[in-house]
């Protein structure tokens, strides 16, 4: 018996040998405090640039040294209205693409004053709540509708030009997510724009190794902000700025 | 020989509009007169624009071949019959026309956009590539189709907005036409199926581990893998729905995979994937006895 075994996992080594590109299963896991229990961190992306570390240093310098403005203080900054932060910061969300607005945030007592009054612009437009609602995005100036997610772009481009052939992937609401289709060899394992986590900022930024491979045969690579079991790449974590005055 | 000369040249004549002349019944946005401003012709109007271009546009070029006969060519590019007492026209786009334009769609920025779009998708209540897939078929999703779907952010301010239709559609070198469905390999997965407790309904990113990678269009496939579906058909204690039709195929080496596949791909060999999962060793039906 042990011997069919051991002949069955050469088999499979050899096919697995044949091929060439490996997988990574990325599972990104976090707590908020120490408190808290581990959860997913949903829908953020992920960079995996080829290279090691070091031969990576000038970009990981450029990362770590970028100026960055928190959500909270750009919006602030623009005298957006503290609903319309809570919206925003309610469903982490870095524009205003990223929920729906519900009926509840154009009137009444929830209203989100920039909502209603891009609302009533849209009623005027278009002559019907449903599409006014729907299309409220429209009537609201740039810089509110999604400044802070083009300003994030801006600084995520300019370092990309520094890291060439770069994949990009984002977690699913478990924080899970896959590179797939690698050469085998070292990376690093980037979230190039820090992502704000309660008080703090954190970057992660750490070398894997890829291995030839596939789904069926890779274990995840657990990315955390804590530094526990089987954790492999810990964040970095620095506190969030004090928003300056306008 | 000096008379071959000229009778050559009045076979020419006679020969150059059959053979050179335009077919007017075909119109090419590459033509050098057709690469106007789209909103030459094109009234862009809220929400969708859903129908041909006025005659005006046309006529102040094409008079001659307007009123060309009692059944002119040019009016069969709009219209469904080609007379001047019926005005009924055909659906714009013509399906049956070759694609002229192909799009320019980041779907990486969209997807990180609109990722944290909430919807009433029960269980999870997260859904957000619905925002443009809807349910086509029970075995396929939908993909948008009019302009209602892009013009709801991208009307006015948000770039590219309504009259910047460049933004989004580029000429094509050649007109080409799309596979009006994709190729499904497994041809019996059904997006609302897995059971009673509706199973399949998950986020979309569980399945196709890929998708958040495109950054267009273009090569874009809904990969999914094999491990995906094997989580649950085919796990100990569970169900076994791969490893009984690879042991079936070891039996008889004519077995049509039928569980998830058609014919079609059910009479081909598994690829080595399947049998990694069945933690076997590949083989090809051709070795088998």
């Amino acid at each position: 018996m042990r011997v069919v075994c051991v002949a069955l996992l050469l088999m499979i080594t050899a096919v697995l040998a044949q091929n060439q590109t490996g997988v990574l299963r990325l599972r990104v896991r976090v707590k908020l405090d120490d408190a808290s229990p581990l959860r997913g961190l949903p829908r953020k992306r992920f960079f995996l640039i080829p290279g090691t570390l070091e031969q990576n240093r000038a970009l990981i310098d450029s990362i770590e040294r970028q100026p960055l403005i928190t959500r909270d203080c750009y919006y602030q900054k623009l005298g957006a209205s503290a609903a319309l932060i809570d919206w925003l910061k309610d469903g982490d969300c870095e524009s205003v693409y990223c929920r729906a607005v519900e009926k509840d945030f154009v009137t009444g007592p929830k209203a989100v004053p920039e909502f209603a009054t891009a609302f009533t612009a849209s009623q005027k437009e278009y002559g019907n709540d449903e599409t006014a609602r729907q299309w409220l995005t429209t009537n609201l100036t740039p810089d509110l509708r999604d400044g802070f997610y083009r300003d994030r772009q801006r600084a995520l481009q300019a370092l990309l030009k520094q890291a060439p052939a770069v994949q990009s992937v984002m977690t699913d609401h478990n924080g899970t997510a896959y590179f797939t289709d690698l050469g085998p060899g070292s990376y690093v394992l980037t979230n190039l724009i820090p992502t704000e986590l309660g008080q703090t900022l954190v970057t992660w930024n750490c070398e894997v190794q890829v291995k030839a491979g596939d789904l069926a045969t890779e274990k995840p690579y657990l990315v955390s902000n804590r530094k526990e079991k089987l954790v492999k790449c810990v964040s970095v974590e620095k506190p969030k700025p004090v928003c300056t005055a306008n | 020989m000096i008379r071959i000369k000229p009778f050559f040249i009045f076979i020419l004549i006679c020969v150059y509009p059959c053979v050179f002349a335009a077919d007017y019944s075909k119109f090419s946005h590459s033509t050098q007169k057709h690469r106007a401003a789209c909103d030459t012709c094109h009234k862009i109007k809220l929400p969708d624009i859903t129908d041909y271009p006025d005659h005006s546009a046309c006529v102040s070029c094409h008079r001659p071949q307007f009123f060309r006969g009692a059944r002119p060519p040019i009016c069969s590019v709009c219209h469904s019959k080609t007379s001047p007492r019926d005005e009924a026209r055909l659906p714009f786009r013509n399906p049956a026309s070759n694609l002229q334009f192909t799009i320019e769609f980041p779907h990486d920025s969209h997807q990180d956009v609109i990722a944290m779009l909430k919807f009433s998708h029960a269980p999870q209540n997260y859904y957000s590539c619905a925002v443009c897939h809807g349910q086509r078929t029970a075995m396929f999703k939908a993909v948008p189709t009019g302009h209602e779907s892009c013009f709801n952010c991208h009307w006015k301010s948000q770039q590219p907005v309504a009259d910047n239709c460049n933004g989004c559609h580029k000429l094509a070198t050649t007109p080409y036409t799309t596979k009006e469905a994709p190729v499904r390999i497994s041809a019996k997965f059904i997006h609302d199926g897995g059971g009673e407790k509706k199973q399949h309904v998950a986020e979309c990113t569980t399945c196709h581990i890929n998708i958040t990678k495109a950054t267009s269009l273009r090569g874009l496939k809904p990969d999914v893998p094999i491990t995906s579906c094997t989580e649950c058909h085919n796990k100990d204690g569970l169900r076994q729905d791969l490893s009984k039709e690879l042991v079936a195929i070891d039996k008889d080496r004519n077995f049509t995979c039928v569980y998830c596949h058609a014919a079609n791909v059910g009479n081909l060999d598994p690829p080595t994937s399947h049998y990694l999962i069945a933690e076997r060793p590949p083989i090809k039906r051709k070795d088998i006895k």
